[in-house]
């Protein structure tokens, strides 16, 4: 039989055109051994090697390198999948070594695979409650974010923009308030509040300021509140909110770090 | 002392993280703009270069320098990496056919395609190698090459008899090493 089939096959095969039964007769002529097509897909892959290399050369984002070091720091000497020879003559060596041992060794890798047991299911423990933790977190997220959804639903539900004041003048916020259900304030850019305080909500009407709880932001400077309704259904003219007392207070005292927009 | 990527894989082979360094800063840049090429995302673009120097890593005992050289082994780990990445999003997502297709759409023999490589030149930049090709085998040489479609595929797609495309394949690649033979 002529070669010259082939050669079209392998040209189909070097840029992974090849399909159905012809890959399968091709993949079988390689796997017999064929110089020729060696040769052959040896030369394609240079070539597109070299159209690879005829296009400007682009740098990737710097993260990847960073990322692909930390990952073979990380790795150590612990990655190799395949041993050099010599060291797995040796290795095997040692095995044999350890099995000429195994009466004694048998009874001490036991009690070692015993300790590491124990360690791996204290380890699995911790890791569960670690998500179960992290399940109640998002399930109280979802929560709100729900909460905030239905509100928006209802005709009566307002947004209310909240502005940074004085000492945190790129904070922002938005409360979406029902007049009868309460509402959920989003706040953004908030520093976080000196050790010992927190940031008070207050709602203002007619009358004093009522407070209308304690938030905290997280270390990106966000939080989420939920507040509850006003007592009596006031209605409210302006969010406001202050540095107070973790405790929170019942009338304002520290500064005043964001307020609606009127 | 001159290093080749030969050397620089046979030192990552037994773990020396400097030379595998070199390595990305030689090869990286060569195969990054194929990858996104193929996946057009930047994102997934980056993570399929991570994965496959990742694997560089871990399998550069198994080069073999009598096979091809180190650039050719990485182009060709690069192009099937990244055409997987795309088949594999393909899959996830049944109602997103792009970019695939896309890739397919905006390929080859076309007009612009040609317009765009001829305005090149006329600024005097370099064509790739691929944009030197007669248009009809420098199009079935992309579709199968960037967009992943095989023989059949490209034959029901520009409505040819299988036998024309697999000859433009031949023929292409016959002229694509011309090419690069004649301006490395």
């Amino acid at each position: 039989m002529s070669h010259e089939p082939f050669d079209t096959l392998a040209a189909a095969w070097a840029v992974g055109a090849l399909d159905g039964e012809e890959r399968a007769v091709f993949e079988r002529h390689l796997a017999d051994g064929c110089d020729v097509c060696e040769a052959e897909l040896r030369s394609s892959a240079e070539a597109l090697a070299a159209a690879a290399r005829s296009v400007p050369p682009m740098i990737p984002p710097p993260q990847v390198k960073e990322a692909l070091l930390r990952r073979i720091t990380a790795t150590g000497s612990a990655r190799r999948e395949t041993l050099p020879p010599r060291r797995l003559v040796w290795a095997v060596g040692s095995l044999v070594a350890v099995l000429a041992g195994a009466g004694f060794t048998a009874t001490f890798v036991a009690t070692r695979y015993e300790a590491r047991l124990g360690q791996v299911a204290r380890e699995a423990a911790a890791l569960r409650a670690s998500v179960q933790r992290d399940e109640a977190a998002l399930r109280e997220q979802i929560a709100v974010y729900q909460g905030a959804v239905d509100l928006l639903r209802d005709p009566a539900t307002q947004i209310v923009l909240l502005r940074g004041l004085g000492p945190s003048p790129r904070a922002n916020g938005r409360v979406i308030w029902h007049p009868v259900a309460g509402g959920h304030l989003f706040v953004a850019n908030l520093p976080a509040p000196p050790p010992g305080k927190a940031y008070e909500l207050w709602t203002i009407g007619d009358a004093a300021p009522q407070p209308a709880g304690v938030f905290q932001v997280d270390g990106s400077g966000r939080g989420t509140y939920r507040i509850g309704p006003v007592a009596g259904g006031q209605p409210v003219k302006v969010f406001a909110v202050t540095l107070e007392p973790e405790g929170g207070v019942p009338a304002p005292t520290g500064p005043m770090v964001m307020a609606s927009v009127k | 002392m001159a290093t080749s990527g030969a050397d620089l894989l046979r030192r990552i082979a037994a773990g020396d993280r400097e030379a595998f360094a070199v390595f990305y800063d030689w090869y990286a840049p060569v195969v990054f703009p194929l990858i996104l090429r193929i996946v057009r995302e930047r994102a997934d673009a980056s993570d399929v270069l991570q994965e496959l120097f990742w694997e560089a890593w871990q399998s550069a005992g198994r080069y073999d320098p009598a096979r091809g050289s180190p650039e050719a082994w990485m182009v060709m780990r690069a192009r099937s990496r990244a055409i997987d990445r795309v088949r594999s999003t393909r899959r996830r997502s049944s109602t997103f056919v792009a970019p695939l297709d896309d890739a397919a759409a905006a390929v080859p023999g076309s007009e612009r395609a040609r317009d765009a490589a001829e305005l090149a030149e006329d600024r005097g930049m370099v064509r790739s190698a691929l944009e030197r090709l007669p248009g009809p085998q420098r199009e079935v040489i992309e579709l199968a090459y960037y967009a992943g479609l095989t023989q059949t595929e490209i034959a029901e797609r520009l409505k040819q008899p299988l036998g024309t495309v697999k000859t433009r394949i031949r023929l292409g690649l016959e002229r694509l090493r011309e090419v690069v033979q004649a301006s490395p």
